[in-house]
């Protein structure tokens, strides 16, 4: 079967150290200011002046890209240049083929892309491309203390990842808007999972049009053609939602 | 709370008095007994030296007691070396062994 | 290449190596290893490629990394999977480490202060100007006064044994340690319970309590990662804790206690273990000291009489003492580390190790273990000098009663170097230490500053103890230097030695501090007590152990497979009754408590908040704040405040608030916080700093030393840092 990588973790034994955040920044050379990946928590709302009272336990959720198999980020890219790599099932960035115009930045329902400051292009999570290249597993995997993150390729019964996938109930964090089909898996349950945004209509077509206009030119067609796309994976997804407790769940 | 006061009095009455009594109870310097020890005896009580490897925490220090207040060293076989050393050297010594024993509060580290 | 790494890789071969045992470390291998031993440019790549293995000390576990250098350059750290202590893990702060290395305010050359203290007007100097002036200095001063004279403070790191061996060349008793500002309580009560400061076997305990201690953000390995795996197998951990740690949110239990009440929370934990026989008899008639006492003095201490003192329900003590003694002796009062908390810690603390003999639980699985054999020797130097002229003592002897004679408090050292007596001290050597950020008092230790003549301090940036010396010196990061071999203990993972070699060389003109000790020992007349390199030191230390140099050539780890478990069958305790000493006869002795009396923590003044020290896991003390990649986490420190408290004072999140104590005072920003108490307050370390040399951290937040009053444990004189009350006042919108 084709290949394809994913993460499955198990977020109840994430210990929020952020060991993950700053393998990857440095490993990936993200610049200040920008990550590639995260631990969100669902620490009690300090609002709730008698939370104290009834003590609820900590969650803390590593996350990162999800891989995802219906990836909305690719749908927006007029260039082409973010695709879903055949090989590995990875969603990448083809650096030579991005303009930056960040059409893919709001349609990412994770919030995991950003505009690299300095090289203008966008940047996201490869899975460590080039460690695997290396025959190494991501920075991020290989760092953390409780092993939380576990990756592989859930296509082969043999790995980490497709074990812990059969051996567990799992879930997927999606927007209700549009089933993305994350290939981040986490076991059991996990919180928060209300966070994904519903996949925008990109701001940078004001930025693109007002810094360089012949750029328009060359790509407006194309970035029609996508929005039509994009529009149309918004609009006219029919998978199922999932909210807190809808979540689709596979099981073994 | 009577009995609050009294350990915090019995405590900071400790603090000006008993402390000295742990290190200076033998009257010998200790540091300077580590000195002379290590000066006079090391050679032979190190690790691969002719005698046992010996350090203060070799022994309690109601053994040590044991030690100086037979005067036991006087039938080994180093009686020579401990003929050479001073009443003072040897109460030093006797410091420094009795400071730092097994079952001292400050014990001899060993590595 | 459909799947482009190997899938044996990883987990399951990651716990296979984590498993503790020494025949795995021969047996499989695993492709991070092998390419931290593979030859340069087995990538494809040009041959500038190089994999090294080294050990990080951002913080003091001294956990396993292979450093990454392409073209001379360290690009990444990653963690050693054979190095079972830190279980094949590297935090946050030890990926950060490549920024401390890198880092642009790093101290690059000598400084000699011109101008006041405190003024940042520096000359730069050469190595040799800077080693003449440090000699000349320090023989002054053993000349005018005595040379115990000149006090030496060696951090936690892995080259301070030389500064101590330096020091009692030159001829100074006078050594303060980071321990008296941190775990000296613990070691004390333990060392009068037990007659060893134990490890705590985390991973195969069933039952833990944590109280005073934060190891899921105060990472220690391996017990942090251990205590996630036991918590996985079912472990039940309990917390105690004024402040909704990390810790305290992934426990089964936590219960904010009224801070310094532990004491009580234990003598009631005794009292039903006692009461209700649920010890074992064998094993307290043949191991324990004072088993009846205990059931007398504990008598008074019931649950119900707890629940007032720590406001934890009684119905929850008695559970929890049922629930822990039916896990014994797979059950842990886990000692924690830092217990600079009370003037009573030594005592608190033996209220927990009592419970803990009570668990039968030394020496066995799921326990507290003793130390183990690792097999380092001493090297042979010659026999330090003795100097007649020098006073008989250590100048803080005798202001705590059963002070460490080798630690010494800094606390007592400062009083009694502010009050001149008995003898003077006027000169300072400073090593990897920063009592300006760290530790209680800012104003008192400036003050003990300005007695001196003459202060040296060796670091790596521009730390606030630096700043205020007269002679600053740059230390290389640990990935700069060969180092001697240092014995870890790893609890139940391993007990292992490890020694560093230089990843790449000392950037700029940085020399490790047994360079500085070398250079000014031989302009002291004292050359032949540093007629050695570190090469040659660490062989001596090895010379007992003829697979080690390999081993650590090989995995960048040796391990000593000695006894773990059952060490001390058939043998004595070291204590003066040769068994546990639930009842201390040397306390008994001195006319101290032979059982902890209760003490109830000093009564809150209306209107002012206890402030409490905490950890997170991105920041050693006060040493990462400035590090550009841990920044990002905490730009600044803020005051954790109960919502409740913060209508009463009439702030909303977010406000800017003055905090002031007796030592000092502070302004910050609030979070509102609801896991913290309403009379409780916590910052994090490290803010606000003297120092401009640390740029990113300048101006921002508050500094905790400055607002900590300097208190100490009766007993060991170890710091207090819990003791503080604070008045919080609303400072105008800005």
């Amino acid at each position: 079967m084709r290949t394809q990588l994913a993460m499955v973790i198990d977020s109840s034994t994430c210990i929020d150290c952020k060991a993950c955040m700053v393998a990857c920044k440095v490993e990936n050379q993200v610049p200040e200011g920008y990550w590639r990946n995260w631990v969100k928590s669902s620490e009690p709302r300090y609002a709730d002046v008698d939370w104290m009272d009834s003590v609820r336990p900590a969650h803390f959720q590593p996350g990162g890209c999800m891989h995802c198999s219906n990836p909305t980020c690719v749908s927006a890219c007029p260039t082409g240049a973010t695709y879903k790599d055949e090989s590995d099932g990875a969603v990448k960035v083809n650096d030579r083929l991005c303009i930056g115009c960040g059409y893919c930045i709001p349609a990412c329902p994770y919030g995991a892309r950003y505009r690299h400051p300095t090289r203008h292009v966008v940047d996201k999570c490869d899975f460590c491309q080039h460690r695997r290249d290396r025959g190494e597993l991501p920075a991020c995997v290989t760092t953390c203390p409780t092993k939380a993150r576990v990756f592989g390729d859930i296509n082969n019964p043999k790995s980490d990842a497709a074990q812990l996938l059969k051996q567990n109930r799992s879930i997927q964090i999606v927007h209700e808007s549009v089933n993305t089909q994350p290939n981040m898996y986490y076991l059991s349950a996990t919180a928060p999972i209300n966070w994904p945004v519903k996949p925008g209509k990109p701001d940078a077509m004001q930025f693109w049009k007002l810094i360089n206009p012949s750029i328009w030119g060359v790509v407006g067609l194309n970035a029609l053609g996508v929005l039509l796309m994009l529009g149309k994976q918004i609009l006219m997804s029919h998978d199922k939602p999932a909210a807190d407790n809808s979540s689709p769940e596979k099981e073994s | 709370m009577k009995r609050m006061l009294i350990s915090i009095m019995t405590l900071v009455f400790l603090t000006v008095s008993v402390a000295g009594l742990m290190g200076a109870e033998k009257g010998g310097n200790s540091r300077k007994g580590k000195y002379t020890f290590r000066k006079s005896c090391r050679e032979c009580h190190m690790e691969g030296g002719k005698a046992q490897e010996l350090s203060p925490a070799n022994k309690t220090q109601a053994q040590w007691d044991a030690v100086f207040a037979a005067d036991q060293y006087k039938s080994l076989a180093c009686k020579a070396e401990w003929e050479k050393l001073s009443a003072g050297d040897i109460n030093d010594i006797y410091a420094y062994m009795w400071d730092h024993a097994f079952d001292s509060p400050s014990p001899a580290k060993c590595k | 290449m459909s799947s482009p790494f190997d899938p044996a890789l990883s987990r399951r071969n990651f716990l296979k190596w984590s498993g503790a045992s020494a025949a795995a470390i021969a047996a499989g291998s695993q492709t991070p290893v092998l390419h931290a031993q593979a030859k340069d440019g087995n990538t494809g790549q040009a041959p500038t490629v190089a994999h090294k293995y080294t050990v990080c000390g951002m913080c003091l576990n001294a956990c396993g990394m292979i450093a990454r250098v392409e073209n001379g350059v360290v690009t990444k750290l990653d963690p050693n999977p054979r190095f079972l202590k830190s279980r094949g893990m590297l935090c946050a702060r030890g990926n950060a480490g490549i920024q401390q290395l890198y880092d642009p305010d790093r101290l690059k050359y000598p400084m000699l202060r011109k101008g006041e203290r405190g003024e940042g007007k520096w000359e730069r100097i050469s190595w040799d100007q800077a080693l003449d002036i440090a000699a000349e200095k320090f023989m002054k001063i053993a000349k005018e006064y005595s040379r115990c004279g000149v006090l030496f403070t060696p951090g936690s790191d892995t080259q301070s044994t030389f500064v101590h061996w330096f020091a009692e060349v030159f001829g100074s008793y006078n050594i303060a340690t980071h321990e008296s500002s941190c775990l000296l309580s613990r070691n004390r009560a333990y060392l009068d319970t037990f007659g060893e400061v134990p490890f705590a076997d985390v991973l195969h305990t069933r039952y833990i309590i944590i109280v005073g201690a934060n190891p899921f953000e105060a990472i220690m390995t391996p017990d942090t990662i251990d205590l996630m795996t036991a918590r996985k197998n079912g472990c039940k951990i309990v917390v105690l804790d004024p402040r909704y740690t990390k810790t305290a949110g992934l426990a089964h239990e936590w219960f904010p206690i009224k801070p310094g009440t532990d004491m009580a929370f234990f003598l009631a934990l005794a009292h039903v273990i006692t009461q209700e026989k649920r010890y074992d008899q064998t094993y307290a008639d043949e191991k324990l000291y004072g088993i009846n006492e205990l059931t007398e003095h504990v008598r008074q201490y019931s649950p119900e009489w707890a629940e007032k003192e720590t406001e934890i329900p009684a119905e929850a003590i008695r559970r929890i003492a049922r629930e822990l003694s039916a896990a014994a002796p797979e059950a842990i009062v886990y000692p924690g580390r830092r217990t600079s908390d009370y003037v009573n810690s030594t005592q608190m603390r033996r209220s927990m190790a009592i419970v803990n003999a009570l668990l039968g639980n030394w020496d066995r699985p799921g326990g507290l273990l003793a130390a183990r054999q690792v097999g380092l020797a001493n090297p042979d130097l010659p026999e330090a000098p003795f100097y007649d002229d020098n006073p008989e003592n250590r100048l803080d002897h005798g202001m705590a009663n059963m002070m460490f004679d080798e630690e010494g408090s800094f606390k007592h050292l400062r009083d009694a170097i502010i009050a001149g007596k008995p003898y003077p001290i006027k000169g300072w050597f400073i090593y990897k230490y920063n009592p300006l950020q760290s530790l209680a008092n800012r104003k008192k230790t400036i003050e003990m500053m300005q007695k001196m003549d003459f202060i040296v301090s060796v670091d790596i940036t521009m730390s606030d103890t630096a700043y205020m010396s007269d002679l600053v010196l740059p230390a290389p990061s640990v990935l700069e230097r060969q180092d001697p071999a240092v014995g870890l203990q790893g609890s139940s993972a391993c007990a292992c030695v490890m020694a560093r070699d230089p990843v790449i060389p000392p950037l700029y003109e940085s020399r490790p501090v047994f360079d500085i000790l070398k250079g000014m020992a031989g302009r002291m007349e004292l050359a032949e007590f540093f007629d050695f390199t570190v090469e040659e030191y660490r062989k001596g230390q090895l010379k007992g152990l003829p697979d080690a140099e390999k081993a650590l050539r090989e995995d960048g780890v040796y391990y000593n497979p000695s006894k773990l478990y059952g060490v001390y069958d058939g043998k004595i305790y070291k204590t003066l009754s040769k068994k546990i000493e639930i009842y201390n006869q040397r306390y008994a002795q001195m006319g101290a408590d032979p059982l902890p009396v209760y003490q109830a923590p000093r009564e809150q003044p209306v209107n002012r908040y206890r402030l409490v020290v905490g950890r997170s896991a991105c920041f050693t003390h006060c040493t990462t704040q400035n590090n550009a990649l841990l920044h990002e986490m905490m730009p600044e420190n803020t005051l954790w405040l109960h919502p409740r408290s913060a209508r009463k004072l009439g702030l909303t999140d977010g406000d800017r608030v003055e905090v002031k104590s007796h030592a000092g005072r502070g302004e910050l920003a609030v979070s509102l916080k609801n896991g913290i108490r309403e009379d409780t307050v916590y910052m994090a370390s490290g803010y606000d700093p003297l120092s401009p040399g640390l740029t990113r951290i300048y101006g921002r937040g508050a500094c905790i030393a400055d607002l900590i009053e300097d208190y100490a444990d009766h007993l060991s004189g170890n710091m207090a840092m819990h003791e503080t009350f604070v008045q919080i006042t609303r400072k105008g919108a800005v």
